[in-house]
């Protein structure tokens, strides 16, 4: 007998914290035979895998080695279902640009911030690493997003982060654009004092500060709106 | 303020026989803001070891601190065994891509030679000119890397975490390469006459969990140590950036003898667990407080970890939690000079 939807979905969460990444794409391609919703299995399957492995590693119990794993398997379902999903089922939160900015490549955790965005359903665009502030202005413009979010491990390139908000000020766009930031010699200080909206001390909290960031959004558009 | 009696090789000793001293031994890690004390572009440190040996010898003798370490940055090693770094002409060097990206290419891997490849001559160079020069009253310390972090910028951290977790055999082939690496720049730093100083960034509780530390990190550790220790030094410090607080007893296991503790990590914490087997350095924050503070901020971090771990039993060094950016404001360095000289020695109860 077929197993029920549910049953399923547990199972596609499991195997991404237990990071099966053959286990998650097998039973991807069994939602696929039994005809369940795409979009629901990724939801309700490999991103709340995905979810539990980022608390796990809040907890200390999961470390970034853990985390790029788990995302693998997260990744391998996806690549099965990603196909499947019905055309008015993959409404984003929203937009968020990412990247590393100019003068440094370390990208271990924007990586891992970018993996719990995308579990939590944002469309993430990725600039990688040593990204130019007009780089992230244009390209934020250009899909109209809700987000940008900066990160860096160097604190010689921590003014690109300023710089990339002024830009934002200069084109306009600043009202529109949240702009989060991140990393190693980052703190709440610094965000306050280079005008950010908001600064998260680890990839999880980043996953909480965009919707957060995005939810003052909607609150205060509406406002405008009234 | 008090001046400055003894040379730091005078005042180590002193302090290592339980003999009366000047003040507490202070080390700030500066690393490329060496290049603005006498005015070069960074980039022109990591190419001439008689640039980069004049500008560490000027940085001493600008400051007055207890140890100096001949280092710019953690690629040097990676670029002489391939991996691609991208040298900004006045900024610090950063990874671009590892030198090899698929497990079948890990034969393709092989330990650099230290008086051949990449910039490793020049920094060999460096060491024995500041040595000839400033080894009479200061220690003098060559940075040699971790094998796990050394592994971890060979073949990409996302490559090495999988092969840990899904394929450890490989994971341990290009930590044993990288191992017999950095043995082989130990050994060319005790040639020289310095002393190598360790540090693993990768190994970070941060970065990587305790049970993988004590598998793929500590038992390479461990034969680097012994293997210094095996000629004659003594004193190897360790620096792991981040949290270490999971894995000191594991670093202590090493056989160092100096823990550097990252600002992440808490000193009094340290001087419980293994405060009875090293001595400790550290951790004023290098950003928020270094670069950033003011020189009162300064003091008042130093203040903090001198109440923290000044009576730790295997000995204190005021340090900074890891390696300083390189526009630190001179003055703020001063200050943590300062802040170890007003403590006095023992620390007058006052200051406490």
């Amino acid at each position: 007998m077929a197993k029920s939807k549910e049953i399923l979905f547990q199972e596609l969460s499991d195997s991404v914290v237990e990071m099966e990444e053959n286990k998650a794409a097998d039973l991807a391609r069994e939602v696929v035979e039994e005809k369940i919703d795409a979009y629901e299995a990724i939801d309700k399957g490999l991103a709340h895998g995905m979810e539990r492995a980022g608390r796990l590693f809040e907890e200390d119990e999961y470390f970034v080695p853990e985390l790029l794993i788990a995302a693998d398997a997260m990744y391998a379902g996806i690549e099965v279902l990603r196909q499947h999903i019905a055309a008015d089922s993959s409404s984003a939160p929203g937009r968020i640009v990412i990247g590393v900015v100019e003068g440094d490549t370390h990208d271990i955790g924007k990586n891992l911030v970018k993996i719990i965005l995308e579990a939590k359903g944002f469309e993430v665009h990725d600039l990688g690493r040593d990204v130019p502030p007009s780089v992230f202005v244009a390209k934020a413009k250009e899909i109209k997003a809700d987000i940008i979010g900066l990160s860096t491990l160097m604190t010689t390139t921590m003014a690109g982060m300023a710089r990339v908000i002024e830009m934002l000020h200069e084109a306009g766009l600043r009202e529109r654009i949240k702009v989060m930031i991140g990393g190693a010699p980052i703190s709440q200080g610094f965000a306050r004092k280079i005008g950010a909206d908001g600064y998260s001390a680890n990839a999880m909290a980043a996953g909480d500060l965009a919707l957060k960031l995005l939810a003052q959004r909607r609150i205060l558009g509406s406002l405008s709106a009234s | 303020m008090p001046e400055d009696l003894m040379t730091p090789v005078e005042r180590a000793q002193a302090l290592q026989e339980g003999r009366p001293a000047d003040r507490m031994r202070c080390v700030p890690s500066i690393s490329n803001t060496a290049a603005r004390v006498i005015g070069v572009k960074v980039s022109e440190l990591r190419i001439s070891g008689a640039t980069l040996a004049r500008a560490t010898i000027a940085t001493y003798r600008r400051f007055g601190f207890d140890a100096v370490r001949v280092f710019t940055d953690l690629y040097v090693q990676p670029e002489a065994m391939g991996s691609k770094v991208r040298v900004p002409l006045d900024e610090t060097a950063h990874l671009d891509s590892p030198a090899i990206s698929h497990e079948s290419d890990i034969n393709r891997l092989t330990p650099h030679d230290p008086y051949k490849d990449g910039p490793l001559p020049a920094l060999l160079e460096a060491t024995r000119r500041t040595l000839e020069a400033i080894g009479q009253e200061v220690p003098v310390s060559c940075g040699v890397e971790g094998p796990f972090t050394l592994a971890s910028l060979l073949v990409g951290a996302d490559n090495l975490s999988r092969w840990m977790l899904k394929k450890p055999e490989s994971a341990h082939r290009v930590i044993a390469i990288a191992c017999e690496a950095s043995l082989r720049l130990a050994d060319a730093v005790i040639d020289i006459g310095a002393v190598p100083s360790l540090t693993c960034a990768m190994s970070s509780s941060t970065v990587i969990s305790p049970r993988l530390f004590k598998d793929f990190s500590q038992p390479y550790l461990t034969k680097l140590t012994e293997h210094i220790k095996a000629r004659g030094i003594a004193s190897v410090t360790l620096h792991i950036c981040g949290k270490t607080a999971p894995i000191w007893t594991g670093m202590a296991d090493t056989g160092a003898a100096c823990l550097s503790i990252d600002n992440m990590a808490h000193l009094d914490e340290a001087k419980k667990i293994v405060g009875g087997r090293v001595c400790l350095m550290g951790n004023i924050p290098p950003a928020e407080v270094l670069l950033q503070g003011t020189c009162a901020d300064v003091r008042a971090a130093a203040r903090k970890c001198i109440r923290e771990a000044w009576d730790n039993p295997r000995g204190f060094i005021l340090a900074s939690g890891c390696s300083l950016a390189t526009e630190t404001p001179f003055a703020n360095i001063d200050a943590m000079l300062d802040a170890a000289r007003e403590a006095g020695w023992p620390v007058r109860p006052e200051y406490l």
